[in-house]
């Protein structure tokens, strides 16, 4: 008889723990659309949804204007916005009633400067061009879910109110050079994985070294506890314009199944990239006690376990990224993530990947999928 | 901070910069190390890298910009230990077995 192994039990206690939470999040999470709506029209005495749209009454039963819901994706999940549209056409005003943005990008676009120039214009004479800030942040994402979740809501009470349809921009498959990349860095990552010696070493620098700058320095795109606390969430990211995290994470997947060691880690993760160049340039490789190596084991597994415990039950993906990577690839982070970037970097000089090895979430991750993997096996051929 | 706008503090300060560049040469004979130009102009580059790390660090903090004087100590930080250790290396290499570290000889 297969027994499962202690570390199997203890993940799958985790894991009835985490659905538990995640299930109290969303029950206990609804979002509130009256006190935004309220904000917008101060003098509002009575709110009914008709056909999707808000409609709001001041004194006297007079209308005084509409408020839209919209939603699209940012970089934890969805983000919802309300605009508030007056009689006349006008933006009476915008709220954002939620979002999952991590709090250093979030609070960049959440300038409220555009906010303020949208607020008065005509709603069919917005400008949507939000894209200026993003190029200034960096947070592309983010600023991308506020004009999209801008632009669904006003159409929607375009469409209730003034009978006008406002098409909404097509959104076509993004493919590009990250999405190749990622497609590329797996391959080279089997390839590499069948070969032995010198060509195999040569093939992960060269994986490494293109993640470290297409993934890393130029699309900050790394798997991220964030993103992946959100998909677990299920908030899934709209394929078209998210296509690079489902292909990371799917490689991540297959590869730790089918090779029994995630290739993501070994070819194309840009952290893990940038800490063998400097475990190169130092040259040191200072063996860590055993002891130790489960301590950190065991405290990282926690760490994962209490950031997915409190991003499920608040329903927050963003609360679960404690990584320092938005610090060396975009220099944004909080400062508890720059004192961390500066221990690992200056760490990995002595030690080979300290991230890697004593506090990366994907570890964690690799082996929860591993040991379902070695037990589904041995159930299969204990059952044969 | 007055004494940072002196000419006394620039000028302590450049005698300890010399000395700084005196003793890696004092350094690099007693390891019985070659140092050819390109070593020291890379020797140079990094000292203005710790310099300018020092001196982001301060001025970050004397105007107030306490976020910034942390956040840049630690990246320029990192890149100066880094390049440092980089560095030490680079001036290693090709040293001579068994060269320098003589503390007497009869």
């Amino acid at each position: 008889m297969n027994r499962p192994s202690g570390r199997f039990l203890r993940f799958f206690v985790a894991s009835v723990i985490l659905a538990g939470a995640l299930a109290y999040g969303w029950t206990h999470n609804a979002p509130d659309f009256v006190t935004p709506i309220r904000t917008i029209f101060p003098e509002s005495q009575r709110i009914e949804v008709r056909q999707g749209v808000h409609h709001v009454w001041g004194s006297g039963g007079t209308l005084i204007g509409w408020a839209g819901v919209g939603t699209a994706d940012g970089y934890g999940g969805p983000m919802l916005l309300v605009v508030g549209i007056d009689t006349l056409g006008l933006v009476a005003g915008v709220q954002v009633v939620e979002q999952r943005e991590t709090p250093v990008f979030w609070r960049m676009v959440r300038s409220p400067d555009y906010i303020r120039e949208i607020t008065g214009a005509q709603y069919n004479a917005i400008d949507y061009d939000y894209e200026s800030v993003v190029a200034v942040t960096g947070a592309t994402l983010s600023a991308d879910a506020i004009v999209e979740s801008l632009r669904v809501s006003v159409a929607e009470v375009a469409g209730v109110a003034f009978d006008v349809r406002l098409p909404l921009p097509p959104r076509p498959l993004e493919f590009g050079i990250l999405e190749l990349s990622i497609l590329a860095l797996f391959s080279i990552g089997i390839i590499g994985h069948r070969l032995r010696g010198p060509i195999r070493r040569r093939l992960r620098w060269a994986g490494q070294i293109v993640g470290l700058l297409v993934l890393g320095f130029w699309e900050n795109s790394p798997i991220t506890m964030a993103k992946l606390a959100g998909i677990l969430s299920g908030f899934l990211p709209d394929p078209r314009t998210a296509l690079a995290i489902y292909l990371l994470i799917a490689g991540f997947l297959l590869t730790s199944i089918f090779f029994g060691r995630n290739l993501y880690c070994l070819y194309a993760c840009p952290f893990g990239a940038a800490q063998r160049l400097i475990g190169a340039i130092g040259g040191f490789k200072l063996k860590v006690p055993l002891w130790a190596v489960r301590f950190m084991e065991g405290t990282r597994n926690l760490v994962v376990f209490v950031a997915l415990f409190l991003a499920f039950l608040t329903l927050q993906p963003a609360l679960a990224s404690y990584e320092p990577f938005a610090a060396l690839f975009a220099l944004h982070g909080s400062t508890v993530q720059w004192f961390l970037l500066f221990i690992v970097l200056t760490v990995s000089l002595l030690i080979q990947t300290p991230w890697c090895n004593f506090f990366c979430p994907m570890r964690t991750i690799e082996l929860v999928v591993l040991d379902a993997k070695r037990w589904v096996k041995g159930k299969k051929g204990g059952d044969r | 901070m007055q004494i940072f706008n002196s000419g006394l503090f620039w000028f302590i300060e450049g005698i300890l910069f010399v000395f700084v560049v005196l003793g890696m040469g004092a350094w690099a004979r007693d390891r019985g190390l070659r140092v050819p130009v390109w070593k020291w102009g890379l020797f140079m580059i990094w000292l203005l890298l710790a310099g300018f790390t020092i001196a982001f660090v301060g001025t970050s903090f004397g105007e107030g910009e306490s976020v910034a004087g942390t956040r840049g100590g630690l990246l320029f930080g990192a890149i100066t230990i880094i390049a440092g250790v980089g560095l030490w290396r680079v001036l290693l290499a090709g040293a001579e077995p068994g060269g320098g570290d003589v503390v007497s000889e009869a």
